[in-house]
């Protein structure tokens, strides 16, 4: 061979491996934490979590990444379970909210740890919040109803389901809510139609008790609720993408009514996204569904130790009493454990008890039911 | 071909030719033909009830008898193809503008048909809300004239229709002036000459010259558009869906990676018709 060829063919290969993707490796005392939820959690995470645990655990830092939504996270998911089965590293350790159901068969293969026997403040977290042993609870957030107070008095405020339905009918195309899906807000809307269509309980629904028999039995009445109030909704039917597009629509004044995660609304009113002039309220009879946000602990990441510190850390006091004051979300620990002055500030506003629904098969039968029975039957040119 | 008898006389010239090509064709079949494959086999191997799988169509025959997923597929489809019909109305003659006209006024059009190209889609899908949204700007405006406010398509599927559009109008431009970059000033002239009138011109001369890189067009927006997420996502109705978050949805949401890959296979079928439709184009361009 020519060496002016030799050259060549070695100047283009050692070009190959320089465009080949970059390998990266998880360093040792940095927690690589990924979140899917909306930009003011990880606005509380980088402002007040982070520099409070870096200043508790010198030599931990803390690399907060935002996986963008749900879809983003759960890619990284599959990615530390692929990484599970041949012993490498997943380059994760802490997801600030997720569902240990999820990746299919994760929970079965060891990926996340126990935090139940790991976390020494296990035993302050909120009962009625534990879902399971393997996600801890740490803030909590409800729906409530925003509407603007310049269509709508507070006074003539519908407080009970009924009266929700009754108004909602009596002013077509002033009510909106997003795909269960795509956000909360609308997703327990629809939880709040099923938990009136099964008498009220949420205990009749719980992670164990799910089946396909089940479902589609006390699915079923709840897809006619909402197949009633199609007709009456935003453009005869059309349902958001998302809590921030629904919030969007009652800004621009186009509906007078939205579902709405109380944590977000109260922050779009502090911001000016939503006008002053919005009201919240809860229904009476049996309140939104709320969600505990549950963090969980990747149990083949390079720094698992440090980890499980920062989900034991997000309990401590400090930590709890900054979500009521600076994120406006609910704490995941017993009032107990909240000081006297915090509970007293905010006993009026939070309520005693957040009625929750299940995760894992449910949330999978709720939208696949919901799609193919509420939202097709939608007449566009009606 | 001169590079083949060249290969004959020095025999080095293949084996750098190969190194060259062995990282970009190494990447092609480790990231695209192995997930291709893989996701086929997976879609043609449905989990039996004991835990095996065995070759069947029955995902398939799941997928063409389930009206909900049919409703998504035609759904596609029409967008697909309403954006590509005002894609092309839109930008044929936007086209032909760029390559004809001289001055500053043809350099502002040609920034501004760039500009979308610099725009992420999501941000374009919330100023879509703002705009063309419920009481939004151009409700404003029509309403500060006293006209009554616009139907709005958010929330239809006209939204990801106009989006799609917009975002497609930079790379439909550019390919279809690249393609008039072969029509020459003499045979424009020279037809002009001869008496020929404005359409005489782009029928006889200007068209048949720009048929490949129309041919370009269909195929890279119809691929492109397939594969939409964003803004059909966003801006589009909760049902029918389009193809791209209805697999996102079976996969992440509901949990069900097997009929996710089903519903990826025929998508990528119909991909496959216009990725051939794309060579066989080039092929005949080579060809001449």
């Amino acid at each position: 061979m020519h060496r002016r060829h030799f050259i060549l063919s070695v100047a283009g290969s050692a070009v190959g491996m320089v465009v080949l993707p970059k390998l990266a490796f998880a360093e040792a005392g940095r927690i690589d934490w990924y979140t899917s939820s909306d930009t003011n959690i990880l606005d509380f995470w980088t402002n007040i979590v982070k520099p409070k645990f870096e200043a508790a655990n010198p030599g931990v830092t803390l690399n907060l990444v935002d996986a963008g939504d749900s879809a983003g996270q759960d890619a990284i998911a599959q990615r530390a379970l692929a990484a599970m089965q041949t012993k490498t590293d997943p380059q994760a350790d802490y997801f600030e909210t997720a569902d240990p159901m999820s990746p299919k068969g994760a929970l079965e293969a060891g990926l996340y740890v126990n935090l139940k026997d790991s976390l020494s403040n296990w035993s302050k977290v909120n009962p009625l919040a534990i879902e399971t042993d393997f996600a801890v609870p740490y803030r909590g957030s409800q729906v409530l109803l925003a509407y603007d107070t310049t269509k709508l008095a507070a006074a003539d405020v519908p407080k009970t389901w009924a009266d929700l339905v009754t108004w909602i009918k009596a002013n077509p195309g002033q009510f909106i809510y997003n795909r269960p899906d795509k956000g909360g807000s609308g997703g327990n809307f629809v939880r709040r139609a099923i938990h009136e269509a099964n008498g009220r309980d949420p205990k009749a629904f719980t992670l164990d008790n799910f089946s396909p028999e089940f479902a589609e039995k006390a699915l079923a009445p709840a897809w006619e609720i909402l197949k009633d109030l199609a007709p009456s909704l935003f453009d005869n039917g059309a349902y958001t993408s998302g809590n921030t597009q629904s919030i969007q629509l009652l800004g621009q004044s186009a509906v007078t009514m939205i579902p709405a995660w109380s944590d977000q609304a109260l922050q779009a009113i502090s911001t000016g996204v939503l006008p002053e002039t919005t009201g919240l309220v809860q229904l009476t009879d049996l309140a939104f569904s709320g969600g505990f946000s549950r963090g969980v602990v990747l149990s083949n990441g390079v720094n698992k130790e440090a980890a499980v510190k920062l989900a034991d850390f997000v309990l401590t006091e400090e930590i709890q009493s900054a979500i009521l004051t600076d994120l406006g979300g609910f704490p995941g620990v017993s009032w107990d454990y909240i000081s006297k002055e915090l509970y007293e500030k905010f006993k009026d506003v939070v309520p005693s008890s957040i009625p929750t629904f299940p995760g894992g098969d449910w949330g999978s039968a709720i939208s696949d039911g919901w799609y193919r029975n509420v939202a097709p039957t939608v007449d566009r040119n009606a | 071909m001169t590079s083949g008898s060249e290969s004959g006389t020095k025999p080095g010239r293949g084996l750098i030719g190969l190194l060259l090509v062995i990282v970009p064709v190494a990447l092609f079949a480790w990231m695209t033909v192995w997930p291709i494959l893989s996701g086929i086999t997976r879609a043609l191997s449905p989990e039996q009830p004991d835990g095996t799988r065995a070759l069947s169509i029955s995902n398939f025959a799941e997928f063409f008898s389930d009206p909900y997923s049919l409703a998504n597929l035609g759904v596609t489809l029409w967008t697909c193809l309403v954006t590509l019909g005002l894609l092309l109305v839109i930008c044929v003659p936007l086209a032909l503008y760029l390559r004809f006209a001289q001055g500053k006024l043809a350099t502002y059009v040609q920034t501004m048909a760039m500009f979308p190209m610099f725009v992420p889609s999501i941000i374009l899908a919330f100023a879509f809300i703002r705009v063309l949204g419920p009481n939004g700007s151009v409700d404003l405006l029509l309403n500060a004239v006293g006209l009554p406010k616009i139907r709005s398509p958010y929330l239809t599927p006209w939204g990801p229709v106009i989006g799609l559009v917009w975002d497609n109008i930079p790379l439909t431009v550019l390919i279809l002036v690249s393609g008039l970059g072969s029509v020459t000033n003499y045979a424009i002239e020279a037809a002009r000459d001869v008496g020929a009138r404005p359409l005489a011109l782009f029928w006889y001369i200007i068209l048949p010259r720009m048929w490949t890189s129309v041919a370009v067009v269909v195929s890279f927006t119809m691929l492109g558009l397939f594969s939409a997420f964003t803004l059909p996502y966003v801006l589009g109705p909760a049902s029918p869906e389009m193809m791209g978050p209805f697999m996102q949805r079976t996969f992440g949401d509901l949990r069900d990676p097997d009929m996710a890959l089903t519903q990826a296979t025929v998508t990528m079928l119909f991909c496959v018709a216009f990725g051939l439709f794309y060579v066989r184009a080039v092929a005949r361009n080579r060809g001449k």
